[in-house]
């Protein structure tokens, strides 16, 4: 299953799924200034981005707020277009509406962390269903077996997380986000805690299911090569002190 | 916040702590452990308090209150105390002196003397006694006089109500049929329990009335002159010796010297010139027709002429024009004093009837009167009577009147009479006491406040009823001392534990807060949790309650009677307690519930 490389479409700026145009995002901590600056950022349609950096260079920041769950200190533009309509996300921040940013978590967004992200109370089968029921879609939930089977975790169904792999729990991870058909999927690491060969797998599974699906996908990674070959579009987060006080970090294209 | 979010979070709630079922079950158990002992507590507390009361509610001797004084109680005012809303029976009863009745049993020969207590439809005395109310022609006798008296139900006993009338002992018998015989509870006097009507008529004929119903001879109830002393008039003065005499078993007590200007101020006449004039009177203030029969016999042969006397202005007498006197006198005796006789003559003892009702008006009253007057005197209540002017008499500015008229009148200051057309009668009067129940033990402190306050001394088993008032108070005291302190230490361990469970999930909460759920909705992640576990624990300390609860009642079982329960609880408290464990549990989840919502979603994503 070797994904193809693709042309990165040039179309106009309204049809990205996720537009950020000079964000910032700025705290304090210990007398010392953290600024995370990003000029440009996009997210199109069935898209594999990947944002690379360094630790602590703000890319699980951005991921935040791409996420909806952080709030941006500025903007001049946030927009995302999830469903059918355009939403301006920053004005939805700034009119404190945080019930229509988690109806747009719950609808639109999948998401795969570090270590999987599953429910440790619910059951495999349990965690697949919950992003159907809470949408509810509990019409599709017969579909969660074959899907699980595609997967190779059919058999894992009944299980708790607790009794799964690390690679196996990211498997669930990962078909956890894209079982409602998210338009966008994101990904903090999602191979930190597998060895190298697993994570290739993984990264490849979630390419092509995507792909079928026709979602996109944001993994943030520290890893360059285990995505280079698959992302569409890659943005690197880099480290730059512009004075004693004040850290800076750009996110642009790499 | 949308709606099938809403019901997804008790699933979600319920299925963690499914997953953690130890720690679960031992909330559950910390829960039962508050909870149980405080309904086994509550449990016996109502239960301890409910059979001493029905121990009390089932003896109607706790409920009877019973007037400590023998006095005259009216027929209205009892009307009033049994529409009390605290009565629960009512009835009148007869002086304990009158109630002496001889019985004898013809089939063992015995013959008792008991005590003749009304009774009446629901006299609970009986009803809860083993007895029946008696009808008309039976009797239900207390253990101790059937016992007496070797009687069974069924029996048909003799009884004799007995007086003494002008010393002749005289009986009215009757026959009554034993229709119950009490259980020894109702009272260990012998006494036999009969219709009021019976009673009253016992009562009746010992006064001396007939009883024409019963074919018990005897008079028609007329009201016996009585006089507030009585005036001797002698030709000569009495030795000093003899003047004591004349308060020697004459029942009377004291005697005074009246001088001529007393005696002129009284009739409105002079003695003739040597006479002396005495002034008897009796200690218990009346002087009745046995007094001065005894009187007589003491001075007879010495030409003594005995004029009873009334205060008239205690009759409060109308319809007269002039102030009355009383004076009976043969014409013999008027003849002697010089002074023209009275129409009616002499003074007799038992006399009634048309010549009482006579007047006799000094020339300057009689002109323009008719020949009759109507005459009213104020009594116990008003009567109102003719009299007929039937002469006139000296011109001493004086009314003329029967003595032994101003006696009855005087009768009528302590017991109601009438004017039936032809003579005076006695009005049944007040009773002399009564006989009481409560409905209910709790209305007998009521009742007896009530009646003290109307002067009526009773005696009840308040302090009986206070004790359990009072230990009931004492008990629930102690239990809501108990019950808060196990509460807030319940609620305590909730509060923590739920506290905890939330600060060990964040990261969950925080994914579900990440793949959507709202602020509100993990607010009541912990309020379910804490619902869930209360209401596990309730079930398990119910079902703890119910077997201690058997045990304790079987353990006891041999000092109750059938029913009785020394730990019960009403299932109002059952279902009390049920709501109120909740409303702690719900109450206790809040401040896990309102860390829950801080739980920031981006917690889920920054793991480290």
């Amino acid at each position: 299953m070797r994904p193809e490389p693709r042309e990165t479409p040039d179309a106009e700026a309204g049809s990205a799924l996720v537009e950020m145009i000079g964000l910032t995002r700025e705290r304090e901590h210990g007398g010392t200034g953290f600024r995370l600056r990003v000029p440009r950022f996009e997210v199109r349609p069935g898209e594999f981005v990947a944002l690379v950096g360094d630790s602590g260079s703000g890319k699980s920041t951005l991921l935040d707020m791409l996420a909806l769950v952080l709030r941006p200190t500025a903007a001049e533009r946030f927009r995302v277009r999830l469903g059918n309509e355009s939403t301006d996300v920053m004005a939805l921040w700034q009119q404190g509406r945080e019930g229509r940013l988690a109806r747009l978590r719950r609808e639109r967004l999948g998401y795969v962390l570090q270590t999987g992200g599953l429910l440790p109370f619910l059951t495999v089968r349990g965690n697949l269903a919950l992003p159907l029921k809470m949408n509810g879609r509990y019409g599709e939930e017969p579909a969660i077996a074959s899907a699980a089977e595609r997967m190779g975790i059919g058999r894992l169904l009944d299980r708790h997380p607790h009794r799964l792999s690390g690679g196996e729990r990211q498997r669930v991870a990962v078909l956890r986000a894209l079982l409602h058909r998210p338009a966008l999927v994101l990904a903090d690491e999602p191979t930190a805690a597998v060895d190298k060969t697993r994570a290739r797998a993984v990264v490849a599974d979630f390419r092509s299911v995507a792909q079928v699906l026709g979602t996109a996908i944001v993994m943030v990674t520290h890893d360059l090569d285990l995505v280079r070959d698959v992302a569409d579009r890659t943005y690197r987060c880099t480290l730059g002190a512009s004075s004693p006080s004040l850290v800076e970090s750009v996110c642009g294209p790499a | 916040m949308s709606a099938r979010v809403v019901r997804l979070v008790p699933g979600l709630a319920m299925a963690d702590l499914r997953h953690e079922w130890i720690l679960t079950l031992c909330l559950v158990i910390a829960v039962a452990a508050v909870v149980a002992p405080l309904l086994i507590l509550q449990g016996l507390k109502h239960g301890t308090v409910a059979t001493l009361r029905d121990r009390l509610v089932q003896d109607p001797v706790f409920r009877e209150v019973r007037p400590t004084q023998t006095r005259e109680y009216a027929p209205e005012w009892l009307e009033r105390l049994g529409a009390d809303r605290g009565v629960g029976f009512l009835l009148p009863t007869i002086l304990p002196a009158s109630s002496i009745l001889g019985v004898l049993h013809p089939r063992t020969g015995k013959l008792q003397t008991l005590d003749l207590i009304p009774s009446a439809p629901g006299d609970p005395l009986l009803l809860e006694n083993g007895g029946v109310v008696p009808g008309e022609g039976e009797a239900v006798l207390t253990a101790a006089a059937a016992a007496q008296l070797e009687a069974r139900v069924g029996d048909r006993l003799e009884v004799r109500a007995t007086r003494t009338r002008g010393g002749v002992a005289e009986h009215g018998a009757a026959t009554l049929r034993v229709a119950a015989v009490l259980d020894p509870r109702a009272g260990t006097l012998p006494r036999v329990y009969a219709p009021l009507g019976f009673v009253l008529d016992v009562e009746a004929y010992k006064e001396g009335q007939a009883i024409a119903a019963r074919g018990w001879a005897g008079e028609v109830p007329r009201p016996a002159p009585t006089y507030d002393g009585v005036l001797v008039l002698l030709e000569a003065a009495l030795e000093p010796v003899a003047r004591s005499g004349l308060v020697v078993n004459t029942g009377l007590g004291n005697v005074e010297d009246l001088d001529a200007a007393a005696v002129r101020g009284r009739f409105g006449w002079d003695l003739p010139a040597g006479w002396q004039a005495y002034r008897l009177t009796a200690p218990g203030g009346a002087v009745g027709a046995a007094t001065l029969e005894a009187l007589r016999r003491k001075l007879r042969g010495q030409g003594a002429i005995l004029l009873p006397e009334v205060e008239t202005r205690e009759l409060g007498l109308r319809g007269l024009p002039a102030p009355a006197v009383g004076l009976s006198l043969t014409p013999e005796q008027a003849g002697r004093l010089g002074i023209p006789a009275p129409p009616w003559g002499g003074l007799d003892a038992t006399g009634d009837g048309a010549r009482l009702r006579q007047a006799w008006l000094s020339p300057e009253n009689a002109d323009g009167q008719g020949p009759g007057l109507e005459l009213a005197a104020r009594g116990v209540a008003e009567v109102r009577f003719p009299v007929r002017v039937t002469g006139t008499g000296p011109a001493t500015g004086r009314a003329y009147l029967p003595a032994e008229l101003l006696g009855v009148l005087r009768t009528g200051l302590q017991r109601p009479i009438a004017f039936d057309g032809e003579g005076f009668t006695v009005a049944r009067g007040g009773y002399r006491g009564f006989r009481l129940y409560a409905r209910a033990i709790d209305d007998v402190p009521e009742l007896v406040q009530r009646l003290a306050s109307e002067g009526v001394e009773v005696s009840a088993r308040v302090d009986d009823i206070r004790r359990i008032q009072v230990l009931d108070r004492g008990l629930a005291r102690l239990f809501w001392l108990v019950a808060s302190l196990g509460v807030a230490g319940g609620a305590a361990v909730l509060v923590a534990s739920l506290y905890a469970a939330v600060q060990r999930k964040r990261r969950d909460l925080a994914i579900l807060r990440l793949v959507g759920l709202t602020r509100p909705d993990v607010f009541f992640f912990p309020v379910y949790q804490g619902s869930a576990l209360a209401g596990m624990g309730l079930v398990l300390a119910l079902a703890a309650y119910g077997g201690l609860a058997r045990l304790i009642n079987h353990a006891f079982s041999a000092d109750l009677d059938l029913g009785q329960r020394i730990c019960a609880l009403p299932a109002a408290t059952l279902y009390g307690a049920a709501a109120a464990v909740l409303a702690v549990a719900a109450a206790s989840s809040l401040l896990a519930a309102w860390e829950a919502t801080r739980i920031d979603p981006a917690e889920a994503i920054r793991e480290e």
